[in-house]
């Protein structure tokens, strides 16, 4: 049995100590926002937070997260409660087929979490490890500066508008 | 040579069949005599695409299939925009499969060809206006009120300063006929058609919520991975499993049509335990072949002169009237598509019933594939389509699905089906690998005299349709779809020209004098269509060509363009676009600027690219793209797609090279076959151009462009020419 903390609880692993936290959180915590695009730490998909910093769980055995913290997209926002990380995505409309972009954004808040006013150059080398197929690269980026700029003490806060619709 | 028959034919015909669904068309889909939709208590639902609930919800149900081109989006504003309701209030579904989600043009249930809007844009806003007109006299009729003092507003219908939801005149408009041909809106009158509004999946995607086929988690589900010939078209001789058989969780290990299958309870020990797996695969032909020998058959087949041709006008006299003529050849290799979501299908069968879950291209065909394997009545069947991480074409291929319904039968066990990352670079389907040649001339003046172009490579429509057939007639027994894909074989080598890998080689420009000669070499890689398919390497050869013809008459490579483009006034209107966005760029030293024009999917889209080449690297800075695509539906989506395609392009151009040794694919993930990165990604500018025509496709026509815009900036740049795809300056 393997005791870790999921996105703020204490949970237990069953699964065989070799078995990836990917697996293990999608199939047995049932926790599908993180993907699987690679399983070999090339793409991103799989990114979570592991004590606060963005690790491919693709190819992170259970065993080696013991009494560690893990993030995923599920525990950083909700619908009802976005990451400002979130919010930017969906009023930018950064996502298109959207397969990726729960890594992007994990990728992208450990990066704010540790740099909250990131160069273009730093999101850049921050965001390397993960692909979009699809090419929302520019998307990406802008919405990773404007929270950072928006996060910056005297930020005027805009709210943009943004239509929200839980029912997709 | 090997391999390949070259034959004598003079002008002959070339299809515009791309996909393969035209041939398959209008055959009925079995099992639609009951309703597309059965509205819930208390709803209704006028037609196969709305419903409204006694909430006052709207459902829409998308007949067209969502991988990021967003249709989900576009294909809602168009309804919402007829049924007056903000897009985002209406709930989505995606449609099951049904005869009333056919493909207007393609006859079966798919999404491909940049056409969603296209073909949808009057339909379905006429099914949207006659839900509301239904509405509206029902409500006549319950507040007793003439017709013409109604309107609505936001899901609400507006009489004497009261409103009252939609859902209010349920009962009524139950009992009334639906009209028909009610009067559409006028452009000025839009709401929502041509609105920068945020994409209705945008949330859900940002958040981890949106459910893709991978996603789905059923009770008692087992995973199946399976082991495939390394060579296409090879079967199983003899395996080995019982070290696999040992691993922790398997349950089963049975072999099916494209190989082994392995199942247990985790993909981990599926995984292990595929990797425990030995199996012994006969030789197919293909086994023969390496890169270098399928380019060389290419060549010879090139340059023999031979295959089938038409031509316009007179090669020999054009070349008289040429002052300065251009000869060149160009390669492109075969590509991968990898989506970001592998292919991947949950299989359910119990009680002579079965349900399929995945996000495909072709629900339609996935539910005939399932029908044939399980052996039931495609009336029998159920698809559940979910969004799909990503389509560019793999998605229309559906062997997973017969795959994953193999196991199912096999196990009696629910199946969830993956493709690994390795499965999908090296046993799927690939765009087609061509050899082009242009022969051109110019006069004096910068006209164009002479066109003469060829291509030699592989014939997608039979790869299409033998992919499409055993799903599209579910009962037909397989000898018969073997002789119709042969016979099919047997036309497009040497009778007709396959449209998917000559499409926009001769096109575009005024060319007085032209000729288009194809010849077809198949090795049996499989082939299919990738994001903008013959496109994609055509533009590649015609506007390297252009670039070129201008050099040589002295003219300015847009003044060039323009000249020729007199007969083609939206691509000039793209091309003038491109041109005035120039004026505000600032040139930085050592950056170099490389233009190309293409005509796509009805589409008109001309591009320039801002390039620097520094120790034998390319780095693309900056790409303005303009497009004329008709109407807009939503801006920031066709702006999303050329930002998308160029980057999807950008692999290609920078990278993309799907390499064959013995028959088999080199490469194998993102490690040795490299994607475009966010710290490679040029910076996009895009171009609506206004216009009031029809609109036209948007997920494919920003790509072709890309190509050949970066390698007439590396010219630039270098002096040399580049003529091969992945462009490597030297
Ligand atoms: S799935 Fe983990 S990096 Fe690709
Ligand atoms: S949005 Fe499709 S891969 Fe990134």
């Amino acid at each position: 049995m393997i005791e870790f903390t999921l996105n703020g609880k204490l949970v237990q692993s069953h699964d065989e100590p070799d078995t990836p936290l990917l697996w293990v959180v999608r199939d047995s915590f049932k926790l599908k926002g993180s993907k699987f695009g690679c399983g070999m730490a090339q793409c991103g998909a799989c990114t979570m937070h592991i004590d606060g910093r963005a690790q491919r769980s693709c190819v992170m055995p259970v065993a080696a997260v013991v009494g560690k913290s893990i993030t995923t997209i599920e525990g950083l926002g909700t619908p009802d409660n976005l990451h400002p990380l979130q919010q930017a995505w969906a009023e930018q409309g950064v996502p298109q087929c959207g397969y990726c972009q729960s890594g992007q954004i994990m990728s992208a808040a450990a990066l704010l979490n540790e740099n909250p006013n990131p160069s273009e150059a730093q999101v850049e080398a921050a965001m390397a490890g993960n692909i979009c197929r699809c090419g929302c690269y520019p998307r990406i980026k802008t919405a990773i500066l404007t929270v950072a700029e928006q996060s910056q003490p005297g930020a005027v806060q805009v709210a943009i508008p943004m239509p929200v619709s839980e029912e997709v | 040579m090997s391999g390949i028959k070259l034959t004598r034919r003079g002008f002959l015909k070339t299809t515009g069949i791309v996909g393969g669904g035209l041939l398959i068309g209008y055959v009925a889909m079995p099992g639609d005599n009951t309703p597309a939709v059965i509205p819930e208590a208390g709803a209704i639902a006028p037609n196969a695409f709305i419903q409204l609930t006694a909430e006052n919800k709207l459902v829409f149900y998308s007949p067209r299939d969502e991988m990021g081109q967003g249709v989900y989006m576009g294909l809602t504003t168009l309804v919402a925009e007829e049924l007056d309701v903000s897009p985002v209030d209406i709930q989505v579904e995606f449609a099951s499969v049904h005869d009333a989600y056919r493909h207007p043009e393609y006859g079966v249930q798919g999404t491909g060809g940049s056409s969603s809007i296209r073909v949808h844009y009057l339909p379905l806003r006429q099914v949207a206006a006659d839900t509301r007109a239904l509405l509206l006299n029902a409500a006549a009729q319950d507040l007793a009120v003439p017709l013409s003092s109604l309107t609505t507003d936001n899901g609400h219908i507006v009489s004497n300063g009261n409103t009252y939801p939609y859902s209010d005149f349920i009962a009524t408009a139950d009992t009334m006929e639906l009209p028909v041909g009610s009067p559409l809106k006028a452009k000025a009158d839009f709401k929502y058609i041509g609105q920068d509004i945020a994409r209705n999946d945008a949330l859900a995607k940002s958040t981890g919520t949106a459910v893709y086929g991978v996603d789905i988690d059923l009770p008692d589900m087992h995973y199946a991975l399976v082991s495939r010939s390394p060579v296409a078209g090879g079967t199983v001789v003899s395996f080995d499993d019982s070290a696999a058989r040992a691993v922790n969780g398997v349950t089963d290990i049975v072999q099916i049509d494209s190989g082994v299958a392995v199942v247990a309870k985790s993909f981990w020990q599926a995984k292990k335990a595929i990797a425990a797996l030995s199996v012994t695969w006969d030789q197919p032909a293909l086994a023969d072949y390496s890169s270098a020998l399928i380019k060389a058959d290419y060549q010879a087949a090139i340059d023999s002169g031979e295959g089938d041709s038409k031509s316009e006008g007179n090669i020999e006299e054009g070349l008289q009237l040429a002052t300065k003529q251009v000869e060149r050849e160009f390669w492109t290799p075969y590509l991968a598509h990898t989506p970001m979501e592998p292919v991947n299908a949950v299989v359910r069968i119990a009680n002579g019933k079965a349900e399929l879950w995945a996000g495909t291209q072709g629900p339609s065909t996935a539910r005939g594939l399932v029908a044939r394997h399980a052996q039931l009545p495609v009336e029998n069947v159920t698809v559940h389509s979910l969004f799909s991480g990503g389509g560019f074409g793999r998605r229309t291929c559906l062997s997973h699905v017969s795959e994953a319904t193999q196991v199912a039968v096999a196990t009696d066990k629910t199946i969830k089906l993956l493709w690994t990352r390795e499965n999908d670079v090296q046993n799927g389907w690939f765009r087609q690998a061509s050899i082009m040649k242009v022969h051109a001339g110019v006069d004096s003046q910068g006209l164009v005299t002479v066109w003469d172009a060829a291509r030699a490579g592989g014939d997608l429509t039979p790869h299409s349709i033998s992919s499409l057939l055993p799903g599209a007639f579910a009962s037909s027994p397989d000898w018969v779809n073997s002789m119709t894909v042969s016979a099919l074989e047997n036309l497009y080598d040497g009778w007709i020209i396959d449209g998917g890998g000559v499409e926009g080689l001769v096109d575009d420009y005024d060319f007085p004098n032209k000729k288009l000669r194809h010849t077809s070499v198949n090795h049996g890689l499989p082939l299919a269509p990738w994001r903008s398919v013959g496109h994609s390497f055509t533009a590649f050869a015609k506007e390297t060509v252009m670039d070129e013809l201008a050099e040589q008459a002295g003219i300015d490579s847009i003044d060039f363009r323009k000249r020729n483009l007199q007969g083609n006034p939206r691509l000039l209107g793209a091309l003038e676009a491109v041109e005035q966005g120039l004026k505000d760029w600032q040139l930085a030293e050592g950056r170099h600027i490389g233009i190309a024009a293409h005509g796509s999917f009805q589409s008109y889209v001309a591009q320039a690219a801002e390039v620097s080449v520094e120790k034998g690297k390319i780095r693309v800075h900056r790409v303005l793209c303009a497009i004329d695509c008709g109407q807009v539906v939503n801006p920031a989506i066709v702006r999303g797609q050329m930002e998308g395609a160029i980057m999807y392009g950008l692999t290609a151009v920078l990278y993309g090279d799907i390499q064959i040794e013995n028959g088999a694919v080199k490469e194998s993930n993102f490690h040795d076959y490299k994607m475009l990165r966010i710290n490679e990604a040029p910076a996009v500018e895009v171009i609506i151009v206004e216009s009031d025509q029809p609109p036209t496709g948007v997920g494919e026509p920003g790509l072709p462009p890309v190509g050949p815009a970066v390698a007439n900036a590396v010219y630039r740049a270098t002096g040399e020419r580049l003529t091969s795809m992945p462009l490597q300056p030297a």
